[in-house]
């Protein structure tokens, strides 16, 4: 879950805001350069941005007893790259600020920060290590999913240790406490959002590989194994 | 096998609903509150603040009651869910005009 508003003091916040920015900024650089070279992306674009919309609307139960929701970045990130991620992801958490009081405009910064850049850069880091190995391509698209997810909370407990250090142990004490409420609830969910973007990759391989191959996201070979599997 | 990725996403999701009821009993005191509210409340905890003193720094419109918030979450869902079916059926209907690729 994001971090609420009024939660996170002003300095923090403008810091935060001043890492975004320039992120998204280059985000939509990036989005008009893909969208301009190749109109057949905005619909892969739709999907992987509807999925964000979905899947972190759901709010599901985790075994620490509290609960929180997946973010769905990771597949956004592997096919469009962490720039584009955080443009749409800012569209999602504007919304949720707007209309739910979830997260907030203070926070905004902090929140596109760990959802929108942070999150699906450790995905997308994850996926292009694999991309060029054996790995099965689903299983790529799984890791990267979750990684991406469970880094998004690793990052808030970070920002949020950094804001509020324990007067014992400072900033490592405060992060220990952080991870527990936020990562460890995390884990069972990102493991099932990986799973199911996995399965939604499928779809999109099945339906438009040619796109896939287009924007080079796998190697052609591995989209006709992949195919050729199912 | 065909369906390997769909049976096992269906076995993942039929584990991860029964851990959550193996853990309701382990846990029968547990709340289910958001990851964000538990950590708030640490963080008035580590400040030694009163959670209710942290304030709002930008105004901010609340839905009035939990049944509206979860109407207001049910739309963003619905909304990507619309998208994505619209996109995925079109590219259906069009993979079955040219036939399979």
């Amino acid at each position: 879950m994001h971090i609420m508003e009024g939660f996170l003091p002003l300095e923090w916040c403008l810091v935060w805001w001043a890492a975004a920015l320039p992120f998204v900024c280059w985000g939509v650089n990036r989005l008009r350069q893909v969208l301009d070279a190749d109109r057949e992306a905005l619909p892969l674009l739709g999907v992987t941005g509807a999925f964000i919309f979905i899947l972190s609307s759901l709010k599901l139960p985790s075994v620490t007893g509290s609960c929180s929701h997946p973010t769905g970045t990771g597949l956004s990130a592997i096919c469009f790259g962490p720039a584009i991620t955080s443009v749409v992801c800012m569209v999602v958490l504007l919304f949720q600020s707007l209309f739910l009081a979830h997260g907030g405009l203070s926070v905004l910064g902090a929140n596109i920060v760990s959802m929108g850049i942070v999150g699906p850069a450790a995905g997308y880091l994850v996926y292009r290590l694999l991309r060029e190995t054996r790995v099965n391509l689903y299983f790529t698209v799984f890791l990267a999913c979750a990684v991406a997810d469970l880094v998004t909370y690793l990052t808030t407990s970070l920002q949020l240790a950094l804001a509020f250090p324990a007067e014992v142990g400072g900033v490592a004490a405060s992060f220990g406490v952080f991870f527990v409420i936020f990562a460890i609830t995390q884990v069972p969910l990102a493991i099932i959002e990986g799973i199911v973007l996995a399965l939604v990759f499928k779809y999109i391989v099945q339906l438009k590989p040619g796109i896939i191959s287009r924007l080079r996201i796998f190697p052609d070979e591995a989209i006709r194994a992949a195919r050729g599997e199912g | 096998m065909r369906y390997r990725l769909e049976i096992l996403a269906l076995v993942a999701v039929l584990a991860f609903i029964v851990l959550f009821l193996y853990a309701t009993t382990v846990m029968p005191g547990a709340e289910y509150a958001g990851s964000d509210t538990v950590g708030s409340s640490r963080i008035a905890a580590l400040t030694g603040r009163d959670p209710a003193s942290f304030t709002p720094l930008l105004p901010q419109w609340k839905p009035p009651s939990g049944e509206i918030e979860a109407g207001l979450f049910a739309l963003q869902a619905a909304c990507g869910g619309l998208v994505a079916g619209y996109i995925f059926g079109r590219w259906k209907g069009e993979s079955g005009k040219k036939g399979p690729e």
